[in-house]
C-alpha cells in the first residue's frame, strides 16, 4: 500500500487499522518530513510484521516519481493543507501557493502518476481524501474549498477513466475531524468525529467498493442542505 | 498548535483558562521563554485537582508511538504520551502484562512516572518505578538526557513522583510482567469492620494484588464494612474451556458512556447509601472465589466512558491519603466517622495497604500504611470536610497523594525535593505559596 500524507492523524490510523485486518506486503509511507515517518516506522514495525519504506515526497517541489517498481495495489491519500484563516486571505501569496499545490495542483499530478502504474498492474484501488468544504466556497476558507473542489472533480473523471481499467477510485469527504490540522479550529462536538473513527469508515466504505462517502454519513444531509442555500441568501452569510 | 482553552483534569475541579501546546511548539517555547515563564507536561488528564494544570500545558499526547518491543527480554521502550490501554491491547496477546497500573488504563506511560503510580500489587512489588529502566527528560535549558538507576540516576530519582516539576518525559523503557492469559483468579471476601478488614489485609499479605471496597457511610460498630478482593494471575489449567479457548482475550471497548453531565442532586447521601447496601449484599457468602478478566479486576469503572459525569457539571475531588501502619486504624476510624458524620458519601472509597517505602524514591507518595481513597462531589459542605479530615491525616503523620490532590493542607504534600525551575503547576504554586 502507498501512503500519501503519512504523518497525517487519520493516516496513521487508517495504516493501522488495515494492519490489523489485512497481511500487507509492503508499505510505502510517503511524507515531507521523513523524520517524523521514521518515528511512525519504528511504531509500526514494532507493531505489525510488513515491509516499510519511508520516501521523502514534497509537494512544493514536486517534478516526477516513479511508481512502477513499487509493489501495492492500495493508495490512501491523506495530503492537506487547511491554510491560515483571516481577512488577509487575499494577499496570502504563499500560503495560497502552498494551499493550490497541496491540495489540488501537485497532488493531481502524483495521483495521475499513480494511476499510469495501476493501470499497468491492472487493478488496484485508490482512496482519497477531499472535503466537504469542496462543495460550496465559503468565505471563511474558499482558497482551501476550491483546491478541494478540484481535487474532487478530479476524482470523479479519474473514477470514470479507470473503471474500464478495474481501477476503483473511493472520494472520501471529511466533514470535521479531531486531527493536527484543525486543533486550532473550536469544532462543535456532536458533528466532530475521531480519526479512529474516521478510519474505520473509510475501511467499510473501501471495502463495500463506495465511490463518494461522507465522514460522518450527517455530513451528507448537511451539505446537501448548505448546497441548497439560494445565493443571494449564502452570500450574505458569515460561514 | 497553540490554543487557549478552559481546563480541569478527570474530576472537573478545578477549572483554569489554559493555553496549551504540543510538544513541537513546546521546544520553540522554550528557546523564547522568560524568566517568569512556566510551564507543565499533561497527558491525558486522568489526575484530579490541579496537578498537571498551569497557564501553559504541554500536551503530550502527540508523542504516541512504540518504539521497541524486546519479548526475550520483557521489556518494553514507547513515547511518553503512549496510554496504558493502548499497551495492554499490544502486550496481552504478546504474553506480557503491565508490571503496576492503577485503576484506570487510559492513563499515559509519562504520567505514570510522573505520579510514580501504585496499584493494587503496592505490597508485593512498589510502584511503578521499580520496573522503570530508563527515560529521555526534555529540560528547561532544552538538552534531552537519558536518565536510568546507574546513568544520571540524581535526575532519574528527582524526576520519579515529582509531578512533571523536572521536565518533560519524551519516552521511557520499563520492563514486562509475564502472563499466560488474560485471567485473574480472584476472591471477595466480606469485612462486617474496620477489625477484620484490617485481619484481612494482613492474612493476604503473599497475595499479589489486594484492595478493599469500603463503604464509607457506616457508623458505630460497622465502621469498616468492607469487601476485600485479592487476585493473582491465573494460570492455564484454572481457566474453563471457553476462557481457554480465548486465553489473551481482550475485550471490546466499553460501550457505556455517561453522555452528560448528571444534574447534582442525583448523588446524595440515599442514592450512595443505596449503592453501597447493594454492593455489600449483593455478594451473599462470605467468601467468593472465581475467575474474572483482568479488566473487570483491574479497571472496573473504565467500562463506563466518562464515568466523571455522573457527578455533575461542578465535579468532584478524589481525596487519597495514607498514614503510617502504627496508627492506621486509629486514623481510618476517624476519617470515617468524619465522613459518616457529614453525610457526604463517597460512591468509591478504596483501601489497600501499601509496603515499605523504597526510600531512593523519595518524592513518591506511598509509605508503609493503610491508604484510602475516597470520591466527594464538589459542594458547600466539602470545603468544611476536607480541612477536617486533613486535620486527621496530619495529627496520625500522614500524607495526601498529589495527582489527586485540590484542597488539603500544603502540610500534607509538601513531600517533594526537586529543584525550582521553568517547570511548575498551579497546584505546586498553591502549596509552596501556602494557598
Amino acid at each position: 500500500m502507498i501512503v500519501l500524507g503519512s504523518n497525517s492523524d487519520v493516516s496513521r490510523a487508517f495504516v493501522e487499522l488495515i494492519l490489523q485486518k489485512e497481511q500487507l506486503e509492503n508499505l510505502y509511507l510517503f511524507s515531507s518530513n521523513t523524520e517524523q515517518t521514521e518515528v511512525f516506522k519504528k511504531h509500526l514495525l514494532v507493531k505489525y510484521n510488513t515491509n516499510i519504506e519511508v520516501i521523502d515526497l514534497d509537494l512544493m517541489n514536486f517534478s516526477s516519481f516513479d511508481f512502477s517498481s513499487l509493489n501495492f495495489d492500495t493508495v490512501f491519500c491523506a495530503s492537506g493543507y487547511l491554510g491560515k484563516e483571516g481577512e488577509d486571505i487575499l494577499e496570502r501569496q504563499d500560503d495560497n501557493d502552498r494551499i493550490l499545490k497541496i491540495n489540488y495542483s501537485s497532488l493531481v499530478l502524483v495521483l495521475n502518476a499513480i494511476s499510469k502504474s495501476l493501470i499497468e498492474k491492472g487493478k488496484g484501488t485508490l482512496i482519497v481524501l477531499s472535503s466537504v468544504a469542496g462543495e460550496r466556497g465559503r468565505k471563511s476558507n474558499f482558497m482551501y474549498g476550491s483546491a478541494k473542489a478540484g481535487l474532487t472533480a478530479y476524482l470523479s473523471g479519474l473514477r470514470n477513466f479507470l473503471f474500464s481499467h478495474k481501477i476503483h477510485v473511493l472520494t472520501v469527504k471529511p466533514g470535521f475531524m479531531k486531527t493536527k490540522m484543525t486543533e486550532n479550529l473550536d469544532l462543535p462536538k456532536p458533528l466532530t468525529i475521531s480519526p479512529e473513527k474516521a478510519a474505520s469508515l473509510i475501511y467499510k466504505g473501501y471495502k463495500k467498493k463506495k465511490n463518494t462517502i461522507y465522514i460522518g454519513p450527517i455530513w451528507r444531509l448537511i451539505m446537501f442542505i448548505i448546497r441548497n442555500i439560494p445565493e443571494f441568501i449564502f452570500k450574505k452569510m458569515s460561514l | 498548535m497553540k490554543r487557549t482553552r478552559t481546563m480541569a483534569n478527570w474530576g472537573n475541579f478545578p477549572k483554569m483558562d489554559a493555553q496549551e501546546v504540543d510538544t513541537k511548539l513546546f521546544v520553540k517555547l522554550l528557546k523564547e521563554r522568560t524568566a517568569t515563564d512556566t510551564f507543565i507536561a499533561r497527558g491525558n488528564g486522568r489526575c484530579y485537582g490541579d496537578a498537571s494544570l498551569n497557564e501553559t500545558i504541554v500536551s503530550t499526547l502527540d508523542l504516541n508511538h512504540f518504539i521497541d518491543f524486546d519479548a526475550e527480554k520483557g521489556e518494553m521502550e514507547c513515547q511518553s504520551g503512549v496510554l496504558f490501554s493502548e499497551l495492554l491491547e499490544f502486550l496481552v496477546p504478546r504474553g506480557f502484562f503491565l508490571p503496576v497500573t492503577p485503576g484506570t488504563q487510559f492513563i499515559t506511560l509519562g504520567g505514570a512516572i510522573a505520579a510514580d503510580v501504585h496499584g493494587k500489587n503496592h505490597h508485593m512489588e512498589g510502584c511503578f518505578s521499580e520496573f522503570v529502566l530508563d527515560f529521555q527528560l526534555l529540560t528547561a535549558d532544552g538538552t534531552i538526557i537519558r536518565c536510568s538507576k546507574e546513568e544520571n540516576a540524581d535526575v532519574f530519582w528527582q524526576t520519579i513522583g515529582a509531578m512533571g516539576l523536572t521536565g518533560i518525559i519524551l519516552s521511557a523503557r520499563f520492563r514486562l510482567k509475564k502472563i499466560e492469559n488474560s485471567y485473574i483468579y480472584q476472591e471477595s471476601i466480606k469485612a462486617k469492620n474496620l477489625d477484620e478488614i484490617f485481619a484481612l489485609f494482613e492474612d493476604s499479605k503473599d497475595w499479589t494484588y489486594t484492595v478493599a471496597w469500603i463503604d464509607c457511610l457506616q457508623k458505630g460498630k460497622n465502621i469498616g464494612r468492607s469487601i476485600l478482593m485479592r487476585g493473582e494471575h491465573a494460570t492455564n489449567d484454572q481457566l474453563s474451556k471457553k476462557q481457554g479457548e480465548q486465553k489473551y482475550l481482550i475485550p471490546k471497548k466499553g460501550k457505556l458512556n455517561i453522555p452528560i453531565n448528571f444534574p447534582g442532586f442525583v448523588l446524595n447521601s440515599l442514592s450512595v447509601k443505596a449503592f453501597n447496601l447493594l454492593f455489600y449484599y449483593k455478594q451473599w457468602s462470605r467468601k467468593k472465589k472465581f475467575i474474572s478478566h483482568y479488566t473487570t479486576f483491574f479497571y472496573p469503572l473504565d467500562a463506563i466512558l466518562n464515568w466523571n459525569k455522573i457527578y455533575g457539571k461542578k465535579g468532584f475531588i478524589q481525596y487519597q491519603f495514607v498514614t503510617p501502619k502504627e496508627t492506621s486504624k486509629e486514623a481510618m476510624r476517624e476519617v470515617l466517622s468524619e465522613i459518616a458524620k457529614s453525610g457526604q458519601g463517597s460512591f468509591l472509597a478504596v483501601l489497600k495497604l501499601f509496603g515499605e517505602k523504597n526510600e531512593k524514591a523519595y518524592n513518591s507518595f506511598p509509605i508503609e500504611g493503610y491508604t484510602l481513597a475516597l470520591d466527594f462531589k464538589v459542594n458547600k459542605e466539602l470545603f468544611l470536610l476536607v480541612p477536617k479530615l486533613d486535620e486527621v491525616v496530619l495529627k496520625y503523620g500522614g500524607r495526601i497523594y498529589r495527582a489527586k490532590d485540590s484542597l488539603s493542607r500544603p502540610e500534607l504534600t509538601n513531600y517533594l525535593t526537586i529543584d525550582e525551575g521553568s517547570f511548575d503547576s498551579i497546584q505546586n504554586k498553591r502549596i509552596k505559596n501556602n494557598l
